[in-house]
């Protein structure tokens, strides 16, 4: 009896918690380390909203959650990678922005606005932009040798090589080594890259998108995958992690705020983005996490080190051979990913 | 509390309805929590994939098909190969520590239970976290070996099967002893003794009685290890490098990645099947064990 009024109390005191009046709450599915706290703080400083910071790794498993929380509203912002918003728009698991309450998009590059990815942004607002390029350890590699992709390839760097957790990206590099597209549907294409890549395969040590930074700074791998901002941020741990822009072409995405179906609290969400778009916060988030702000008025806030810092902010030569990565559709996702299981399981 | 008149029957009153309802709640856990999903898992296998909404009409047995690609049948046997090794060694360890702890007084015995469970209280993602800091590069261990000097370089060891198979023994430890204690608990002092008062040497009596004796135990820790072993892809993400070593790999990426649900679904009632197998031959040797007690 003691015991089960022990639980009746508890029960009480569990529903007494949730009855209390909540705070109104933003929940903001992101990539992991995608956000610094700080402009978290001041957001729920300045509104009082509070925001519930949940992570994923892949576009993959973001869109797998969203699409099976369909109806559910368990998210009111995420930041899809360029394709994926096309992707999503067109599923019909995006609501429409808001423009009325959004301060401050005319502030937005006007090369990054408007894209055929979602035509008058009417679903998406972008946030952040970044490349994924080469990286490797001054100190234990030499500099000279690494300009392309296609040095990954090199047998010195056997079980040293460190690849992104990303399906497309990983491809990405093995079609462009190839010559071909890193957005080709064809599938003898596609084929031909798993071929190359097998052989690239037992160089590499392991796949991170959770934090790309840190096998290289924990000594695990000498070379490899790396995105710009990740490279910015690991080289204020190690100053010998350096950033490459490959010969065969540099990956460049652009990561948007979008507003899932049914969110449930898009009010809150609108005004997250309009916070973040604010000049000053967008420089202050652009320094801290080092991935390249769309927002012009923030760029003129930058510090000449992070303006001038060629990771974070390629110069236009850099940009040679560079490829945006585009939706490639349902088939042909297909078809990469029946591969990237292969490779992965070393066959 | 007085006791007044009429109490006992009040009393049965009660009983009654209390039992209904435990037992109602315990059905009704088993058939929501366990029978409901599980069947949902068989239901979804048969179905078609569908890009727009995970499932979809008719039903068909290609995902059953698919498993035996020779791709996946490489990826189970791999799994099949690191859980067998997984439980190889916990069955070394365990099997020792089980005995020694059965010999012990009661009080040392219960702490030392104690300690094997007090890890539980920590979550194993965070403790596989944890691991990973002991086996990296410049981890703990490897300072350690070259601070002491043994090695002058580094050993490789993060991002290896070798790495994926500690951790599994380390998670799964546990639950190899526990059940082998319990069958060293039992067992009687005095077959032992009559194995040697009847002239049987150690060894002997150790192969012939005491063996057979916890060969219940070993199954339940086998079936404890083995199944799960294949499962925990956390542990083959984080300490192996992401790279599809389990059918736990492969079970995730359907579901996350590929959205494959009817192939992510067929492969987990594989693994199910497997356990049911295990635990039809743990069935089977409990009856011998017992048609052996009574001849």
């Amino acid at each position: 009896m003691k015991k089960l009024a022990l639980a009746g109390l508890v029960a009480a005191t569990l529903t007494g918690c949730s009855s209390q009046e909540e705070p109104q709450v933003l929940n903001l599915y992101n990539w992991s380390e995608y956000m610094p706290q700080e402009v978290l703080d001041r957001f729920e400083e300045e509104t009082g909203i509070q925001v519930v910071y949940t992570t994923y790794d892949s576009n993959e498993a973001m869109y797998a959650r969203l699409k099976l929380l369909d109806e559910s509203g368990d998210y009111d912002l995420a930041l899809p990678s360029t394709y994926y918003v096309s992707k999503m728009r067109q599923e019909g698991l995006l609501e429409k922005i808001d423009h009325s309450q959004i301060e401050g998009f005319e502030k937005l590059d006007p090369e990054l606005i408007n894209l055929d990815i979602d035509p008058d942004n009417e679903y998406s607002i972008p946030y952040l932009w970044g490349t994924t390029g080469l990286a490797y350890d001054a100190s234990d590699v030499d500099g000279d040798e690494v300009t392309a992709w296609e040095d990954l390839w090199d047998e010195e760097y056997q079980g040293r090589v460190m690849l992104t957790n990303d399906m497309r990206e990983v491809f990405h590099i093995g079609l462009r080594v190839l010559g071909y597209s890193g957005n080709t549907t064809d599938p003898d294409e596609i084929e031909e890259a798993y071929e190359k890549l097998t052989e690239l395969m037992p160089s590499v040590r392991t796949f991170n998108s959770d934090a790309p930074r840190m096998p290289y700074l924990e000594g695990e791998t000498d070379i490899g995958m790396i995105w710009n901002g990740e490279a910015v941020m690991g080289k204020e741990d190690m100053a010998s992690l350096e950033y490459v822009y490959p010969e065969e072409g540099i990956i460049v995405w652009l990561d948007s705020f979008v507003i899932p179906k049914n969110a449930g609290n898009p009010d809150a969400a609108h005004q997250f983005i309009s916070f973040v778009m604010q000049p000053e916060i967008s420089a202050l988030i652009s320094e801290e996490i080092g991935y390249a702000t769309p927002n012009l008025a923030a760029r003129e806030l930058l510090s000449d080190e992070v303006a001038n810092d060629r990771t974070s902010y390629p110069a236009p030569a850099d940009l040679t051979n560079a490829e945006f990565q585009e939706d490639v559709g349902d088939d042909a996702m297909q078809v990469y990913t029946k591969y990237w299981e292969m490779l992965k399981s070393g066959q | 509390m007085k006791r007044r008149k009429g109490w006992p029957r009040m009393h049965r009153v009660f009983q009654q309805p209390f039992k209904t309802a435990v037992l109602l709640l315990v059905w009704g856990w088993l058939l929501l929590l366990v029978l409901t999903p599980n069947l949902l898992v068989v239901g979804a296998s048969v179905m078609t994939r569908d890009p727009g909404s995970f499932l979809s009409l008719p039903l068909t047995l290609d995902s059953y098909r698919q498993l035996f690609d020779p791709l996946y049948l490489d990826v189970f046997l791999n799994s099949l190969y690191m859980a067998g090794v997984t439980t190889f060694f916990c069955l070394l360890i365990g099997y020792p520590f089980a005995w020694a702890l059965s010999g012990l007084g009661k009080q040392r015995q219960t702490l030392l239970i104690f300690l094997l469970i007090v890890p539980f209280w920590t979550n194993s993602l965070v403790r596989t976290y944890a691991l990973k800091l002991l086996l990296a590069t410049n981890g703990l261990t490897n300072n350690t070996l070259m601070g002491l000097g043994l090695i002058n370089e580094p050993l490789k060891m993060l991002y290896t099967e070798g790495a994926v198979i500690i951790g599994l023994v380390y998670l799964l430890l546990p639950f190899m002893i526990l059940p082998l204690y319990s069958v060293f608990d039992d067992l009687k002092r005095e077959l032992l003794m009559a194995s040697h008062d009847l002239g049987a040497g150690k060894l002997s009596t150790f192969l012939h009685v005491t063996v057979p004796l916890t060969l219940p135990g070993v199954l339940a820790g086998v079936m404890l290890v083995l199944l799960p072993a294949m499962g925990l892809f956390f542990v083959a993400d984080i300490l192996g490098g992401s790279r599809n070593l389990l059918v736990g790999n492969v079970i995730k990426n359907q579901f996350l990645d590929a959205r494959n649900w009817p192939f992510g679904a067929a492969a987990s009632v594989l693994l199910t099947l497997a356990m049911a197998v295990l635990l039809f031959a743990h069935r089977l040797s409990q009856r011998r064990l017992g048609e052996e007690a009574q001849t």
